[in-house]
């Protein structure tokens, strides 16, 4: 039992299942099928923006390229489709390979230069949204094959729509990738500290392009699937992802520094987030609260965070002196 | 280290200020001068460089107030919605509460100041870094912003502050702005360069432990810089609104993101270490200019208006990569001397 409570995603879990009952019984419109819908939808798409997010916190950086490549990839999948006639797999495959080599060049340019991660991704945040850009003119696509349409739309049963199993797959793999693998540890020990970890041989090259390639991956599955969600390709779509896909993976415990992730607390965050937002819009509260509130729940869980590790070293303390 | 003789090439016959990149912005900056008065009609009429002035104006504040955080090792992304916030409450006071413009104006720096207070002090308590406190100051700064304006503008300004905005100097050529905006380079260079509080302001940020041991406060220190920070942000939120004639809540855009490519530009370029402890006031100034500068340029030359973004990404992308060889340059000399 205790060795669940020092878990962080126990208290979330907990959080999360008592908020829903209380929210419930003010407000029993949360629990209709269509909410839940709704809810699993936001869920479903942030899910995966946060990974690609946590990860490049797990080796101590930040890439601030995520929307960007995500929007990038969403109208080139939508682009090749309408503009090439491309039909989906090809389209999509073209996407993944687009995302890839966007991550690769955020890696290979950070760990090569050594230049701050948030500098590099802040440079290709422009060079990528300004292709975008540049390719669209600032117009949205709309011709989307009524194959994708019905992936964003549908229902498997009841109010769990399709779109949800990619996310779901990619949680677990994101979870076997950073508890099982040599690779996922690799890279925790290479946030954790790099020297040490340069020093028991694991090549930091490999681990931040692998980092990178890997968010680049799944900012553009997230830019894909948000595709599938709207029915059209807006270069817009990316946007609004930055704050989020921080706030998610903060909330689940994530040290900034690196080294720290988890990838279960980190899912919870993204739960915890679009529920709030959902019942601020369900008590019918202003909708730029929902920003605010946002805010105020990074502010939280860091005091929280920063609690636990104080109470943590005070614990070890007591332990070392006796 | 004495005892073998440097070759003549790398003595100090050289000037030092040749190595600093400085030199190498100034360069740049008169060679796009040349390319853009060559390759262009217009660039040296005197509606653009009017034009120029007033948007260099800004860059340049926006750029300080990035720089003066980058000296703790921190950002503050909350910058834009902090200068708007504080741009909209000098909006407030002026139309709706009828307070005269010298004393908006002190409220508004008092009020960025006091929001600059709130990123230091909670990064200092919590020890969290400023990234993600001031990831979540922003959305909500910005988010009481637009809830307490109910998203309108305050367009009913008097008349003397927007004339300010739209006054033109030395032969219809430069706007006041860019004079306000030179003047606060030099107070921020005699202060951190003559000043005592300046000078433990730098030591806190290059080496927080050393000056902690050597009885800085560096907590306090840190606080005074977001502070700073917040007061710059404020004054560069009403220079803007003195140019448009109107505080607008979208004017930096969404969270104030807008602001965010210009402060990093100018003091990245300015050669500003982002692990902190080294500000280049007149740095930052070059490196806003030269941001204004391509950015002018390249709506000119007409490479088209989406493309304008991507381009700067590369010249950001560019000039960091360049600062790295001239930092391997460098160190490798200093080791041979």
């Amino acid at each position: 039992m205790s060795a669940l409570l020092k878990k962080d995603w126990f208290g979330l879990g907990l959080v999360l299942i008592f908020g829903s009952i209380l929210i419930s019984l003010f407000k029993p419109a949360f629990i209709s099928p269509f909410n839940l819908y709704v809810l699993m939808l936001s869920v479903s798409l942030m899910l995966v923006v946060a990974m690609s997010q946590m990860i490049i916190i797990a080796i101590g950086q930040m890439n601030l390229s995520v929307g960007a490549i995500g929007g990038l990839v969403a109208i080139s999948f939508t682009g090749l489709m309408e503009v090439y006639s491309m039909s989906i797999l090809p389209a999509v495959l073209i996407g993944l390979l687009i995302g890839l080599a966007c991550g690769f060049i955020n890696g290979y340019i950070t760990v090569k230069t050594g230049i701050s991660a948030f500098i590099i991704t802040l440079a290709t945040l422009y060079i990528f949204k300004g292709m975008n850009l540049g390719i669209t003119e600032a117009q949205p696509f709309y011709e989307i094959p009524e194959a994708v349409k019905f992936f964003g739309n549908a229902k498997i049963f009841g109010p769990i729509p399709y779109l949800v199993i990619i996310p779901i797959i990619i949680t677990v793999l994101m979870w076997i990738l950073m508890n099982r693998t040599s690779l996922g540890r690799y890279m925790l020990a290479y946030g954790n500290n790099v020297q040490s970890s340069e020093l028991i041989g694991i090549s930091s090259t490999k681990i931040v392009i692998y980092a990178h390639v890997i968010s680049g991956l799944l900012a553009a599955i997230g830019g894909m699937l948000v595709v599938c969600r709207l029915q059209l390709g807006t270069p817009n779509i990316g946007d609004s992802w930055l704050l989020p896909s921080f706030a998610a993976p903060v909330i689940g415990g994530a040290i900034l520094a690196g080294g720290k992730v988890d990838v279960i607390a980190t899912a919870f965050g993204v739960i915890l987030v679009s529920i709030i937002s959902q019942a601020l819009v369900i008590f019918k509260i202003d909708p730029f609260f929902v920003q605010i509130f946002l805010g105020f729940m990074i502010l939280l869980a860091v005091f929280i965070n920063r609690y636990r590790e104080y109470r943590e070293e005070r614990r070890t303390k007591v332990f070392s002196d006796e | 280290m004495g005892g073998i003789k440097p070759p003549f090439f790398m003595n100090n016959k050289i000037p030092n200020f040749v190595k600093t990149n400085q030199f190498g912005l100034l360069i740049l900056v008169i060679v796009f001068i040349c390319i853009f008065s060559f390759s262009t009609d217009g660039f040296t009429s005197r509606f653009n460089i009017y034009a120029l002035s007033r948007v260099v104006a800004l860059d340049i504040m926006i750029g300080l107030a990035m720089m003066v955080v980058i000296l703790t090792g921190g950002l503050n992304l909350s910058l834009g919605a902090l200068g708007v916030s504080a741009a909209m409450f000098g909006g407030w006071c002026m139309e709706s509460m009828g307070i005269p413009i010298s004393i908006t104006i002190i409220l508004v720096l008092a009020f960025g100041s006091f929001l600059g207070w709130i990123n230091g002090f909670v990064t200092v308590r919590t020890g969290v870094h400023s990234f993600i406190v001031t990831l979540a100051t922003m959305s909500i700064y910005f988010g009481f912003m637009t809830l307490l304006t109910e998203a309108e503008a305050f367009r009913k300004l008097p008349e003397a502050f927007t004339d300010f905005g739209s006054l033109k100097l030395f032969n219809k050529y430069i706007s006041p702005l860019l004079i306000i905006s030179v003047l606060t380079c030099f107070v921020l260079y005699y202060i951190f360069k003559y000043t005592d509080i300046g000078r433990k302001l730098i030591a806190a940020g290059a080496n927080p432990d050393a000056a902690e041991l050597s009885g800085i406060s560096v907590d306090r220190m840190f606080i005074y810089c977001h502070m700073l920070s917040g007061f710059l942000a404020a004054l560069a939120g009403i220079m803007l609104t003195a140019r448009i004639g109107a505080a607008i809540p979208s004017m930096a855009g969404h969270l104030g993101f807008d602001w965010l490519l210009p402060a990093f530009l100018a003091p990245v370029l300015g050669g500003t270490l982002l692990s902190g402890g080294k500000v280049t006031v007149f740095g930052t100034m070059l490196g806003a200019i030269l941001v204004t500068l391509i950015n002018n340029g390249l709506y000119l030359i007409d490479v088209g208006e989406f493309w304008v973004r991507f381009f700067l990404g590369i010249i950001l992308l560019g000039a960091v990569l360049l600062d790295r060889a001239r930092e391997y340059f460098t160190v490798k000399n200093s080791i041979v001397s």
